[in-house]
C-alpha cells in the first residue's frame, strides 16, 4: 500500500493534535470564557458579567493571604530541598560501600503518591496518637499540636513537602555533578586551586543550569500546591489555604464556576511568568558557558 | 653534570589484572625535551599522571631535584599537565583560565604581576585577542594554545604533555609542533612529551623513550631510536614506510629469507638465526639479482613508496624524487649491507 508523505504526517499528529485540543486548548480557552460569566455548578444559565469575577478576586481577603501562604511556602520549600538536596548529593558523590542502598531508599519518599503521604503524616503527626509526639511523650519532652496549632500547620506541611522533594533535587544534582568531566578537577588540583575554590569556580557553575532546572520544575510544582494541604488540613484552613486549595474551596465546595474559573486563569498567569524568568535565566547560564559544558 | 632534574626510579602500577607500568627507570636531565613514545593502552598517559601526582604507583619512586615526590599531592609538584582534550575551565574566559593558577593560595601575586604574565604568555601563544572570549567560544587549536598557556603561565617547573595536538587537523599539527619546540627552547624548562605520533617523537625530543605494554623497551637519541632499534618491536614505531622485518638465517656468509633467497651479505659473527631490519629509504630498487614485483606506486611528492613481493615476501621501497615504475614491472633490488639492523632469533620464537 502507498500512502502520500503529507497524508502519512497528518495521520501521526492527527490523534495527538486532537487530543490536545480536545484535553487541553479547548477547556484553556472555555475556562477563559467561563470567568467572564456567573456559572454556578448547580446549573442555571451562565450569563456574561464581564470582569466582575476578576474584581472579586482582587477585592477577597482570602486571595491576598493564599497568595502569601503560597509565597511563603514555595520560597521556604523550594529554599531548603535545593540546599539539603545538593548537600545530599555532594555527600552521595563520592564511592563509598552501600552506595547504591542508601541513594535508593533517599528515593523512596519521591516514589510515593502526595496524597497518600499526606494521609500517612496525618497519623504520623497526630497530637494524641500520632508516633512523633508519643516519642516526644517517652522522652518527657513538649508535645506540639503539629496539625492544629495554627502556627504549626504550614511547617508541619512545608517539612512533609521537604521530606518528599528533597530526594527531587539530590536526583538533579547527583546527574548534575557527574556530568562534570573529572580531569576539570584534576586540572584544578595541579593548578593548585583550595576546596572551596574548586567548589565557586568549578562544581557550583557547571551544575548551577541542572540546579535551576531541579528548582523551576520544583517552583512550578510548589505552587500548584494542594494534595497535601488537603490531606493534612483540608482545603478552608486559613493558615494553610494555598491558591489551589482557595480555588478548590471556590469552585467544588462553593459550586462558583465562574469565579473559580478566575481564579485558575490568574494562578496559571504567575506560573507562565515565574517559568519564563527562570527559563531565560537558565538559557543565559548555559549561554554563557557555550552549548558544550563538557 | 651532577643529578637529574627528575628521577623515575623502578616504578610500578597495576590495575586490575592489567600491569599498565612496570619496572619504569627513567631520568630528565634540566632543560631536556624527552618524548616517551608508545601505541595506545602502552601507560604513557599513567606515567604522566604518576608523575603529576593525579595517580598513586603501587611501587618505585618519582624523585624531582633530589626531592621523592612520590605521595606528594598535585599542588605540591608545581607541575604542569596539558591534558589531550584541553581541559579548559569551560564557563570561564580565557583570561580566566590563564588567571586561575595564579589566583592559588600561597602564590600571592599582585595584580600587575598577574597581568604581566598573562599579556607575557598571551602574546608568546598569539592569543592576546582570544582574551576575553569564553573558552567553549574557541577552535581546537585555540583551545590548546590556551590550555598551554594556562600551563606555561605559572612558570611551573616541569611540564607534562599528554599528546596534546591529537585532537588536533594536520596542519595545525604542524604549526604547533614547530611552535611547542621553540617555547620549550626558550623557556629552558624540562618536559616530557607523551605521544603515540613518529613524527613528533623524531622532530620533538631531544631523547626518546619507546613504552610498549608498560615497558620501556629503548631510550636514547631520536637518531640512536631510528637507526638502532634495539628490537622489532622498538623499530616499528618509528618512520613510515614502516621498517622491513624479514625473517633470515645465515649460510655462506650471505642472509638468506624463508624461501631460500640469498638477499644480502652477513658479517662473519653474526648469528645464525635473524630478523633483518631494513629501512625502506636503504632498499635500492636496482642493483640485485632476486627479482621483485611491483605492486603499487606511492607517490608523495618529494619521494615516491613502491610496494612489491621480493622474495615471497612484502617489501617497502622508498625512492627520492619521482619514478619511472609502475604496478606490474619487475626490478631487481639491492641493500645496502652496512644499514641493515640485526636481531638474533632464539629457537623459541
Amino acid at each position: 500500500m502507498h500512502v502520500k508523505d503529507g497524508v502519512l504526517k497528518y495521520g501521526f499528529v492527527g490523534p495527538a493534535l486532537i487530543f490536545l485540543i480536545a484535553f487541553n486548548i479547548f477547556p484553556l480557552l472555555y475556562n477563559i470564557y467561563l470567568s467572564f460569566t456567573d456559572a454556578e455548578l448547580s446549573g442555571g444559565l451562565a450569563r456574561f458579567v464581564g470582569g466582575r469575577n476578576y474584581g472579586v478576586i482582587f477585592d477577597d481577603t482570602r486571595y491576598g493571604v493564599a497568595l502569601c501562604t503560597t509565597g511563603l511556602f514555595v520560597v521556604l520549600a523550594v529554599a531548603v530541598e535545593l540546599v539539603l538536596g545538593f548537600g545530599l548529593a555532594l555527600a552521595l558523590r563520592g564511592p563509598f560501600w552501600g552506595k547504591s542502598v542508601v541513594t535508593t531508599i533517599l528515593l523512596v519518599p519521591m516514589m510515593l503518591s502526595p496524597a497518600v503521604m499526606g494521609l500517612y503524616w496525618n497519623f504520623i503527626l497526630n497530637g494524641h496518637y500520632g508516633v512523633v509526639n508519643q516519642a516526644l511523650a517517652v522522652l518527657g519532652l513538649f508535645q506540639p499540636q503539629w496539625l492544629t496549632d495554627p502556627d504549626l500547620k504550614l511547617l508541619s506541611i512545608l517539612m512533609i513537602d521537604i521530606w518528599m522533594w528533597t530526594p527531587f533535587m539530590m536526583l538533579i544534582a547527583l546527574a548534575g555533578l557527574n556530568a562534570i568531566p573529572p580531569h576539570l578537577y584534576e586540572a584544578a588540583a595541579l593548578d593548585r586551586a583550595s576546596n572551596w575554590t574548586v567548589f565557586r569556580r568549578v562544581t557550583l557553575p557547571l551544575c548551577s543550569p541542572l540546579l535551576f532546572l531541579a528548582v523551576l520544575l520544583r517552583t512550578t510544582d510548589a505552587l500548584k500546591q494542594f494534595d497535601l494541604v488537603m490531606a493534612v488540613t483540608g482545603p478552608n484552613d486559613r493558615t494553610t489555604q494555598t491558591l489551589s486549595a482557595l480555588l478548590y474551596q471556590v469552585m467544588f465546595r462553593g459550586y462558583k464556576i465562574g469565579l473559580g474559573s478566575a481564579y485558575s486563569l490568574v494562578i496559571l498567569l504567575l506560573v507562565i511568568v515565574l517559568a519564563n524568568v527562570f527559563i531565560r535565566y537558565i538559557a543565559s547560564i548555559q549561554a554563557k558557558q557555550g552549548r558544550d559544558v563538557a | 653534570m651532577g643529578d637529574p632534574f627528575l628521577k623515575i626510579d623502578n616504578l610500578s602500577k597495576v590495575y586490575g589484572e592489567t600491569h599498565a607500568l612496570s619496572d619504569i627507570f627513567l631520568f630528565l636531565h634540566a632543560g631536556e625535551l624527552l618524548v616517551v613514545l608508545g601505541p595506545t593502552g602502552a601507560g604513557k598517559t599513567t606515567l604522566l599522571r604518576i608523575i603529576a601526582g593525579l595517580e598513586v604507583p603501587d611501587a618505585g619512586r618519582v624523585v624531582v631535584e633530589g626531592m621523592d615526590m612520590t605521595h606528594c599531592l598535585p599542588a605540591e609538584r608545581d607541575v604542569a599537565l596539558v591534558f589531550q582534550n584541553f581541559s579548559l575551565y569551560p564557563n570561564k574566559t580565557v583570561r580566566q583560565n590563564l588567571e586561575f593558577p595564579l589566583r592559588a593560595p600561597g602564590r600571592n601575586l599582585s595584580k600587575t604581576e598577574i597581568a604581566n604574565r598573562i599579556s607575557d604568555t598571551a602574546n608568546l601563544l598569539r592569543i592576546a585577542p582570544l582574551l576575553d572570549r569564553p573558552a567553549t567560544h574557541l577552535s581546537g587549536g585555540e583551545m590548546q594554545r590556551v590550555a598551554i598557556g594556562r600551563a606555561i603561565v605559572r612558570q611551573p617547573r616541569l611540564f607534562l604533555f599528554d599528546e596534546p595536538l591529537t585532537n588536533l587537523d594536520a596542519k595545525l599539527r604542524e604549526v604547533l609542533r614547530v611552535e611547542l619546540i621553540r617555547l620549550q627552547r626558550d623557556l629552558g624548562t624540562p618536559m616530557i612529551y607523551v605521544t603515540h605520533d613518529r613524527v613528533e617523537a623524531l622532530s620533538m625530543g631531544d631523547r626518546i623513550a619507546v613504552l610498549s605494554e608498560g615497558k620501556i623497551l629503548q631510550i636514547g637519541s631520536p637518531e640512536d631510536i631510528y637507526q638502532r632499534p634495539n628490537s622489532p618491536v622498538v623499530a616499528r614505531q618509528l618512520g613510515y614506510p614502516p621498517i622491513n622485518l624479514i625473517e633470515v638465517h645465515k649460510r655462506a656468509d650471505q642472509w638468506f629469507t624463508a624461501s631460500n633467497h640469498g638477499i644480502v651479505a652477513a658479517d662473519r659473527n653474526a648469528p645464525q638465526r635473524a630478523t633483518l631490519g631494513i629501512r625502506p629509504e636503504n632498499i635500492f630498487p636496482h642493483g640485485g639479482e632476486i627479482p621483485a614485483t611491483i605492486e603499487a606506486v606511492e607517490n608523495l611528492g618529494a619521494s615516491t613508496i613502491l610496494l612489491g613481493t621480493w622474495a615471497d615476501r612484502p617489501i617497502h621501497i622508498l625512492i627520492t624524487g619521482e619514478t619511472q615504475w609502475h604496478p606490474g614491472d619487475v626490478i631487481y633490488p639491492s641493500v645496502d649491507p652496512n644499514r641493515v639492523v640485526v636481531w638474533e632469533r632464539r629457537n623459541e620464537e
